[in-house]
């Protein structure tokens, strides 16, 4: 692919993103120790977890933490190979790079635990530095793990009816259950559009020219939306929408989830007491 | 210009929530009260379509690419309340379903880019384009500056963020808990690459839609009766 098939790069990106997601779902439909857990629990289960690492100084209960991550991913027969290349290529790869800097006392002034030199620059990676960038970089993969975990063993649209239940406002809900859908919409017809453009065009475009294809698609799909909108409307109408949605709640809590979610306040609060013993 | 989970500390993932509780009840009830019915759609409509405007790589000469947030285009065209609600919808579902942005730093995210993006942007277009014709070159022009302008206050406000970690959680023996920069590395660093790269493409996208709609459905730019 040429390097500057930008339009190409974004439509092929986006579209194997959505894939990921879609098949996501079908970890979603696995039967595995997650996804038999009630959704609503399972979610508070996360929730602590999450805060949890937030609260969590020490990388030794973040370390432990993360491995109770994997552990929970591999008792819901997730693949691990393909858990963990979800969760470390983007956001914690990032992050390590970002945290690198850090372990010099350029930026973390501390007691020195290397010394080296580089042409005439003296380089100092310091005992506080290290330890910064280990702990932030152990707490970004910890959370993001968690959050991708409770995102791929939770089906899509019950996790957000747990917002509802969490007595999110209905205008919130309703939207967010609305987008959901139009965003695998809207990149079906950003692709048939690309398509489009492609056999009449080709494949190249200039920086100009790219730039006009990419505000005409925003401003062509922001038109198509305007349009859709009042069909959808309609359409509410059709199927006796009064103002007024309504959310069926169909969870049903079991002894096992409140098990798991008393098992989860014990573990948080015995890292609470480590963390504090710890530090 | 997301903020992932283990970047913000407690006091400020808390401090945002509470300062966004209020904004979205706010919005909500503003909404809520100038929505016409029929126009419910249209506001998951703007919220997946703000969603989408997040994917697309804009090309920037020298041979990179960068995403717009859109945020100033979405209060353009829904106003900047209903425009809250709608990023707020595609923030929270590129936290929860995708991992693009923590959980813990939804309030974080949500202030610096569905409200502080969308308001400042919006006043910034009322304000150059001051009652000018809706097929005016004014209008482009004051999409572009308020684009740029605001997505570089979002950025500022994101680095600000980053930068009080250290002093807001640090260890006795001087280590950082959470986002390890202080203000003098967290700054510069989040507004030189958004005053440089991303603020342009936030620019170029949202002062070329707005020109395309001009030719195209000019009836879209008008004040939409979404709050």
């Amino acid at each position: 692919m040429k390097k500057n098939n930008f339009v190409e790069r974004s439509i092929l990106g986006t579209l194997s993103f959505l894939k990921e997601s879609i098949f996501a779902d079908e970890y979603a439909l696995k039967k595995g120790f997650l996804q038999s857990l009630d959704p609503r629990i399972k979610t508070i289960i996360f929730l602590i977890f999450i805060l949890q690492i937030l609260f969590t100084g020490n990388i030794f209960v973040l370390l432990y933490l993360y491995a109770l991550c994997l552990l929970l991913t591999f008792i819901s027969k997730i693949s691990l190979g393909f858990f963990l290349k979800r969760t470390w290529v983007f956001i914690p790869l990032f992050s390590f790079f970002i945290a690198i800097p850090a372990i010099f006392s350029i930026f973390t002034p501390g007691e020195a635990l290397v010394v080296f030199q580089i042409a005439n620059f003296k380089f100092i990676i310091t005992r506080q530095g290290l330890s910064s960038a280990s702990l932030f970089v152990a707490r970004v993969i910890t959370s993001v793990s968690f959050g991708v975990l409770l995102s791929i063993t939770t089906k899509h649209f019950e996790l957000l009816k747990v917002l509802r239940i969490f007595r999110i406002p209905q205008i919130f809900v309703m939207t967010l259950g609305m987008c959901y859908r139009y965003i695998y919409l809207f990149i079906e017809v950003i692709q048939n559009t690309y398509l489009g453009i492609k056999s009449r065009c080709g494949n190249v475009f200039s920086v100009k020219k790219g730039q006009g294809i990419v505000a005409w698609n925003i401003a062509s799909l922001w038109q198509r939306s305007y349009v859709l909108h009042q069909d959808v409307y309609d359409a509410m109408l059709s199927r006796g929408y009064t103002g007024e949605s309504k959310t069926m709640d169909e969870f049903h809590a079991t002894f096992k989830d409140w098990f798991w979610l008393g098992l989860t306040i014990l573990i948080f609060g015995l890292s609470l007491w480590q963390n504090h013993y710890l530090n | 210009m997301h903020i992932p989970d283990g970047y913000l500390g407690p006091t400020t993932c808390g401090f945002f929530y509470i300062v966004m509780l209020p904004i979205w009840a706010l919005a909500s009830k503003i909404v809520k009260k100038t929505l016409k019915a029929r126009q419910v759609p249209l506001l998951a409509i703007g919220a997946a379509f703000s969603f989408v405007i997040m994917m697309f790589n804009v090309p920037i000469p020298g041979g990179t690419t960068g995403h717009a947030v859109g945020g100033v285009l979405v209060a353009i065209l829904l106003g900047p309340w209903a425009a809250c609600i709608a990023i707020t919808v595609a923030l929270v579902i590129q936290a929860l379903l995708f991992g693009d942005g923590g959980i813990t730093a939804i309030g974080a995210n949500c202030f610096n880019m569905g409200f502080v993006l969308p308001f400042s942007g919006y006043y910034i277009y009322k304000v150059i384009s001051f009652n000018s014709s809706v097929y005016s070159a004014r209008r482009v022009i004051a999409a572009g500056i308020a684009g740029y302008i605001a997505l570089n206050i979002a950025a500022g406000l994101t680095g600000f963020e980053f930068g009080i970690q250290p002093l807001l959680h640090k260890t006795l023996s001087g280590k950082a808990l959470y986002c390890p920069y202080g203000l003098n590395a967290a700054l510069p660093a989040m507004l030189g690459e958004h005053l440089l790269v991303f603020g342009w493409v936030e620019a170029i996208v949202t002062a070329l839609v707005v020109k395309y709609l001009q030719k195209q459905s000019p009836e879209l730019l008008e004040e939409r009766e979404v709050a």
